[in-house]
């Protein structure tokens, strides 16, 4: 069975094969392009991000998905510039919000990005509130800080924020700590915090993964209905293809520093063109067959300090392995991963593959993608949105408003 | 000021943070029910109180408090009331000194501030200013002390038969009555009129153990307050800034570290002639701050790396409230566990100097009237052995277990979940 995601239809498929001859409609909001990162260590400088280059545009889901440590965070991290100095540092590539090159803003300008545009949640909500305060003073740090308003007033604008993510009670709850609440609760605190200076685009660093999985799907809900009523942009940091199916509107995927495919959702689940992407898709378990044993992928994610030569998934990949099968003895070579031997293709182990647009609206790298030689290496843009699907209770005639709302009920 | 901090500590743990808190509170739920808010503060105070080791220690240090803020009430050679030759006077009151006014006038001013807890940050500070601008210059206008005291007038005069009527205080006798006018005064054994016995010089022994807890406690308060100040600062200047700074503070630490302190506070004292309490203080305090430091710094480290101060960033704040709002604050509650050893030990270090002749010359303090133990190298003399070395143990122990009842409740492994 496919892993299909649970919109129905594409309405709206506008993706851009080429930048210069269709002027997209409307700017990406945020475009990162040829963005490395690297990390000064006693063993030498790592590069966690590399050559990797998406856009996110207004009212869009992006979401970047990949095995801890491929480099997915520290993406996240550098476009609101929260690596540490040293050791981290940009070595090349562009930020672009809204045009803005924020890897080019002072302190201080980077200072009124921060929170007002670019709001960031993270993993973990039961330390990511300051436990010495009440909720309230910190959401209400913020409001005041950004959006320039008496305490009165941010109180007002914090309760507001917490009635939003569905906090019961506001009033009463705005005042209690942090240790008073769940972890549910924290996460929809933090939103609130993100949420209450209107950003445009929301970093959700792996915003679920902390949590049980009926409060995920509750978290999700909150973010999906929060978007569509204020139009903004998230950045859905994640591991869960679950996730992603639900929520994202255009995916990449990450391996090893890199974005190795990129998609449209819909297009990524139906034909993965990466044999990373498709080991992904092997390895979620399915209700429809009955595997004893779950397909993994041979191998673990290489470290950052020393990556394999040329694409880093070949020690990994049955593609190359079965490419290797029927041809030559001189075209092959043999690579030691996971404790066994075999032999994979001599350009797989020497030719690191750019990202190539493959086909309308997806890109891979991958050299044993058939139309790969043929494919122009172009910066992936995709300004793709999801079907709206809505719920009906019960075959009930849904008012008329409520289709168009676009919120599941 | 020390005393100040004194009643803080006994009284009134967390006098000031929830004022504002409460205020907020009120007037957004204009009126109607509040929860009541468990404030990690004050969680874990009343975690420190209901602990018994604490209460003994906080028992004990609230007994030493009251001593320095009272001294002259509890032991005095000048009586409270005298009636001679038909009138009425109050020697006592005449005679008192500045800073036991200055004493006196912050005792009160903190027991109605902590007292009030209605009164708003505004009128807490309007009272503090009050008393300040008002009570003090006319107290200290009012008050003319006569620098010439003459204690053995009021025996005199009682032996001539002038005085009707004389109240005393409980303890009739002054740290500095010598007993002049008394033969064989000096070194005497408990009994019903030196409830503890007399020193080499006559002076009662009580009264000079009471007088000298002021000494102890302003030396534990101020050096430790210094220390904290300077440690605090390039402790955390240290862990947020990392690289360079960090590398060369370090280095300036152990420079410190490899100092012995006693030795140093030897030289200090030996080489500047006039002695000063307030010399002590800034000696010990400057170089006892390197264990703040130390540990203000390793706290950062941990604190940067927390997720709510990468919130804190990502939300745009500034480096300013990052630093004080978030981090500080945080980290602020271990180094209070630190600090009340640190008084302790401060204490200890103020004993071991005047004992050893490097104190006060005119006043006494625990360590010297230990030293007066010794007689002049006639033997020991046990009483004056013991009782001082008892308040300083006492104290000492009593921080140490207060100090250890802060750090349990603070310590988030040993609380019980609620």
């Amino acid at each position: 069975m496919r892993w299909t995601p649970s919109c129905a239809s594409v309405t709206e498929l506008t993706a851009t094969r080429d930048n210069r001859t269709m002027p997209t409609p409307s700017q990406p909001l945020l475009e990162v392009s040829n963005l490395t990162i690297g990390f000064d260590t006693n063993r030498g400088e790592i590069r966690p991000v590399n050559d990797v280059s998406f856009s996110v545009f207004p009212g869009q889901t992006v979401a970047i998905v990949g095995e801890s440590g491929c480099g997915k965070s520290v993406t996240a991290m550098s476009i609101l510039r929260l690596i540490p100095s040293p050791p981290g540092k940009v070595i090349g590539g562009r930020v672009l919000m809204e045009g803005r090159d924020l890897l080019t803003l002072s302190e201080r300008e980077m200072r009124g990005v921060r929170g007002k545009e670019i709001a960031m949640i993270f993993q973990e909500p039961m330390t990511s509130l300051n436990p010495v305060y009440s909720i309230g003073d910190q959401i209400v740090e913020a409001i005041t800080l950004h959006q320039g308003v008496s305490s009165r007033e941010a109180y007002r604008i914090a309760e507001e924020a917490l009635h939003d993510v569905g906090i019961a009670d506001p009033r009463r709850r705005i005042h209690e700590y942090p240790h008073q609440m769940s972890g549910g609760m924290r996460q929809r605190v933090m939103i609130a915090m993100a949420l209450s200076c209107r950003p445009k685009l929301l970093i959700a660093d792996e915003p679920t993964t902390a949590l049980d999985v009926t409060i995920q799907a509750q978290i999700l809900e909150l973010l999906r209905k929060l978007q569509k009523e204020r139009g903004m942009s998230i950045l859905l940091i994640t591991h869960d293809l679950g996730v992603v199916a639900e929520n994202a509107d255009v995916v990449g995927v990450m391996y090893a520093s890199r974005i190795v495919e990129f998609a449209t959702v819909e297009d990524l689940f139906d034909r993965p063109q990466h044999p990373y992407t498709e080991g992904l898709f092997r390895s979620v378990p399915k209700l429809s067959t009955d595997e004893g044993r779950l397909a993994t992928i041979a191998g673990t994610v290489p470290n950052p300090a020393k990556f394999p030569t040329g694409c880093k998934f070949h020690p990994r990949c049955p593609r190359t392995r079965d490419a290797a099968a029927r041809v030559a003895p001189a075209d092959v070579v043999e690579v030691r991963s996971a404790g066994e031997q075999f032999n994979v293709l001599k350009t797989c182990a020497t030719r690191e593959p750019e990202l190539r647009e493959v086909g309308p609206s997806h890109w891979a790298s991958c050299l044993l993608v058939e139309s790969f030689e043929r494919s122009p290496v172009t910066t992936p843009r995709l300004r793709h949105r999801r079907a709206v699907e809505p719920v009906v209770i019960d075959g009930a005639a849904p008012p008329p408003g409520a289709l168009t709302t676009g919120m599941t009920l | 000021m020390s005393i100040e901090a004194a009643e803080a500590l006994d009284r009134a743990p967390d006098p000031a943070a929830p004022h504002s808190r409460r205020e907020r509170t009120e007037r957004l739920d204009d009126g109607d029910r509040e929860p009541p808010p468990r404030n990690f503060l004050r969680q874990a105070v009343l975690d420190t109180v209901t602990s018994r080791g604490a209460r003994a220690g906080l028992t004990w240090l609230a007994i030493v408090a009251a001593w320095a803020v009272f001294a002259p009430f509890i032991a005095n050679s000048h009586p409270i009331l005298l009636k001679m030759n038909g009138t009425w006077s109050s020697p006592l009151w005449r005679y008192l000194t500045g800073s036991d006014i200055i004493l006196l006038i912050t005792f009160f001013t903190v027991t109605i501030l902590a007292a009030g807890r209605w009164f708003s940050p505004l009128a807490s500070l309007g009272i503090i200013a009050g008393m300040l601008v008002v009570v003090v210059p006319l107290c200290m206008l009012v008050t003319r002390t006569p620098t010439n005291v003459v204690y053995e007038q009021y025996r005199e005069w009682a032996a001539e038969g002038k005085v009707q009527k004389a109240w005393y205080a409980p303890i009739p006798y002054s740290p500095n009555d010598r007993l002049r006018d008394v033969r064989d005064a000096r070194l005497k054994p408990p009994s019903r009129q030196h409830w503890l016995g007399t020193d080499t010089n006559g002076a009662d022994l009580f009264s000079n153990i009471i007088h000298a807890s002021r000494i102890a406690l302003s030396v534990g308060f101020i050096s430790t307050g210094i220390a904290v100040v300077i440690g605090v600062f390039v402790g955390g200047l240290m862990g947020y800034f990392v690289g360079a700074v960090d590398l060369f503070g370090m280095r300036l630490i152990e420079i410190f570290e490899a100092i012995p302190r006693l030795l140093l506070l030897f030289t200090v004292t030996a080489f500047i002639q006039e002695r000063s309490i307030y010399l002590l203080m800034t000696v010990i305090g400057l170089t006892g701050w390197t264990g703040y430091a130390r540990f203000l710094r390793g706290e950062f480290l941990t604190l940067r790396k927390l997720d709510f101060v990468q919130a804190a960033v990502a939300a745009g704040l500034p480096r300013r409230l990052i630093l004080f709002r978030h981090m500080l604050i945080n980290a602020l509650t271990p180094i209070l566990v630190n600090t009340t050893f640190g008084v302790a030990s401060a204490i200890l270090v103020e004993s071991i100097l005047t004992f050893l002749g490097l104190g006060l010359v005119n006043e006494s303090s625990w360590g010297s009237l230990l030293n007066q133990a010794r007689a002049g190298g006639a033997g020991v003399v046990l009483t004056i052995a013991i009782f001082p070395g008892l308040a300083i143990f006492l104290t000492v122990f009593a921080y140490n277990l207060v100090g250890e009842a802060v750090r349990d409740a603070l310590d988030p492994k040993l609380r019980k979940r609620d």
